[in-house]
């Protein structure tokens, strides 16, 4: 049998560490930075993972890309070549229809973009980018208004080249920020167009143009506007998820036809995804990593403390022997306040990140993972058990009557 | 070397045989005991004293376990535990002996009570009798009133009446006393000292200490004289 038992042992663990409170902070607080610092950059790679994974869920799960340039290389990542050929590649009314005529069972839409400045009575929004393209886009983008926002433009509508613009939430909201926007006019290039719908809001963005910035009109409405007819992107659905690899090796077969192998790409969305993935995986690790080396840091706090106070209390250690403490009840004595020590470091760190990353959230997407939690906490117990053995040793090999005598 | 001449026929509880300790300090080999062979029976009264340096303090320590002969052999209970393994010993000092110091080493800012109850956390005593027990014991040293009050909150005399009932709670075949009084005013010595005479008389407790006072050391039914790390003299009073 433990003889004193954990209880014991752990109540005169406890008791000593409340005697001195300051000393308990100060030793745990290089353990708490380095959980919190662990725990918030934990949830903020995976609030970002989440939040991409959202935001291209809202893409389609069918769609397939089709961009000018090579955007991937071959290990998956993003290419860094062939910028430049993106910029100038364009895709054209034949590729189009040689698509439609070529691809059984799919929709294949042409998205042309042009950037320009867009006007209402009330206000001006400058370069905002105006996607045209067709009826079937705004169901493949989950992008069609719900009902009483208005509705999204027909093929009808594209054929005869009627001037009407759907405009994203944010967008309308500026524009017309009294009333509806709905039925309003607004001037683009000087021309007048008719607004029919507004997109639901989709959410916050960080960096590019989200939904809520756009403003889609008909293809041709829009090649009006750009001066050309050139086609930046096409979006091709596919009958359903399982024919996506077949029919994005079709297109690429249709694609090299006319063109260089690295004059365009074809990829659906959970490529891009897997790929900006796994970006944030390696910058959240990276990061990570930093922040555990404070672990490490406060592991070290916790020795020198626990080092010091060996020190301080060897009369302490030397009359427990001399009153019958065997080398390993003080051993487990000195290791169990060390472990308390880092625990509670822990235990605030865990605390504190997680408070810190609710309060991100609120700005910045941040998610806490219970995974991040135990893994933190876990780290940070272990840091104590491994500092911590040192000075108990230490503590547990003093001779009784050497420890007795010293000053 | 002269023998011990205590007639005593009662149970040995300890002896030492040829028990010799050396130190190195530096290069040179200091003897601080020199073939020392002594017995302690059951229920007596011994002191041992001699002048600073002679040894006595090593003697203690080595009587209480604390320190390790160089040489020689320490027999408790007919037992050789001169080889015993540090926890081994740990429960001896723990169960068989009890220890009572110069400058009482009494843990700080804890209680009396607690401070008592210390050696019991290394013991078999079932929990629920432990505070009892406490209770009992700083009652023998007239202290009750005092269990909860730190030893910053006690005279010295006290302390040590402390420090006793600590050195009781296990119920000891031996007290072993380093310097009892060396710490007290003259008053609260002799009260330590009426004290220990209380325990050996009504309680037949075996009592070894040291003290540099050779009055003091007449008081035991038994003086040990060291000098030099060697018994000078053994005699009764």
């Amino acid at each position: 049998m433990l003889k004193p038992s954990f209880r014991d042992l752990l109540k005169s663990s406890l008791r000593s560490i409340l005697k001195n409170k300051s000393r308990t902070i100060l030793t745990s607080l290089g353990i708490i930075i380095g959980v919190t610092s662990v725990i918030l950059l934990t949830s903020i790679g995976n609030g970002l993972k989440s939040y991409v994974t959202k935001q291209f869920d809202a893409l389609g799960a069918n769609s397939i890309f089709i961009s000018p340039g090579k955007i991937f290389n071959d290990n998956g990542g993003f290419s860094q070549s062939s910028m430049a050929t993106a910029m100038t590649t364009t895709f054209t009314k034949k590729d189009l229809n040689l698509l439609d005529r070529k691809l059984k069972n799919t929709v294949v839409m042409p998205v042309n973009a042009t950037y320009a400045d867009v006007k209402s009575t009330y206000a001006i929004k400058k370069s905002i980018e105006i996607d045209g393209s067709t009826e079937e886009y705004g169901k493949s983008n989950n992008v069609v208004p719900s009902e009483g926002n208005g509705r999204w433009f027909t093929n009808e509508e594209d054929n005869k080249k009627t001037p009407v613009v759907v405009l994203g939430y944010k967008i309308a909201q500026t524009l017309f920020p009294k009333s509806t926007a709905i039925g309003k006019k607004v001037i683009i290039k000087g021309k007048t167009l008719k607004v029919i719908g507004v997109v639901d809001q989709k959410g916050a963005s960080f960096g590019g143009p989200s939904v809520d910035d756009a403003v889609y009109a008909p293809f041709s409405v829009v090649s009006d506007l750009a001066g050309n007819d050139n086609i930046n992107t096409f979006v091709v659905r596919a009958p359903n998820k399982d024919l996506i690899n077949d029919t994005k090796k079709s297109i690429t077969k249709i694609m090299l036809e006319k063109y260089d192998s690295d004059a365009f790409s074809v990829f659906d969305s959970s490529q891009l995804l897997t790929s900006i993935n796994s970006i944030i995986s390696v910058l959240t690790i990276a990061l990570t990593g930093i922040a555990a080396i404070s672990l490490i840091v406060g592991g070290v706090g916790i020795m020198n403390i626990m080092l010091v106070s060996v020190t301080e209390r060897t009369r302490e250690i030397g009359l427990r022997k001399a009153i019958g403490a065997y080398p390993r009840a003080i051993l487990i004595q000195f290791l169990i306040e060390a472990i308390i020590l880092s625990c509670f470091g822990g235990l605030v760190g865990v605390i504190l990140g997680s408070l810190g990353a609710l309060a991100i959230n609120s700005f910045f997407p941040a998610e806490i993972t219970i995974s991040s939690v135990i893994l933190a906490f876990a780290v940070s117990s272990a840091v104590g058990i491994i500092f911590g053995v040192a000075p108990a040793r230490k503590a547990s090999k003093l001779s009784p009557i050497e420890a007795l005598r010293y000053e | 070397m002269i023998k011990s001449l205590s007639k005593n026929n009662s149970k040995v509880i300890l002896e030492l045989k040829n028990i010799t300790k050396t130190y190195l300090t530096g290069t040179n080999c200091f003897t601080a005991l020199d073939n020392v062979s002594l017995k302690i029976h059951q229920g007596e009264f011994v002191s041992i004293t001699g002048p600073s340096g002679s040894g006595k303090s090593t003697l203690m320590h080595i009587v209480g376990l604390l320190d390790n002969p160089t040489s020689g052999e320490i027999l408790l209970n007919g037992k050789d535990i001169s080889k015993f393994k540090e926890h081994q010993l740990a429960q001896i000092r723990n169960v068989t002996l009890g220890f009572v110091f110069q400058q009482f080493n009494l843990l700080a800012k804890t209680s009396a009570l607690e401070n008592v109850l210390l050696p019991l956390l290394y013991s078999d005593v079932p929990k629920h009798q432990r505070q009892e027990m406490g209770i009992k014991m700083l009652t023998k040293v007239g202290l009750l009133d005092k269990i909860k009050n730190t030893p910053a909150q006690l005279s010295g005399g006290q302390q040590q009446r402390v420090a006793i009932a600590r050195a009781l709670i296990n119920n000891p075949q031996i007290i072993l006393a380093d310097e009892p009084t060396g710490n007290l005013d003259s008053k609260s010595g002799s009260e330590i000292m009426n004290f220990f005479h209380q325990l050996n008389q009504k309680e037949g407790r075996t009592i070894v200490f040291v003290t540099h006072d050779m009055d003091l050391a007449k008081q035991a039914k038994r003086t040990i004289i060291i000098k030099d790390g060697k018994i000078l003299e053994s005699k009764n009073a």
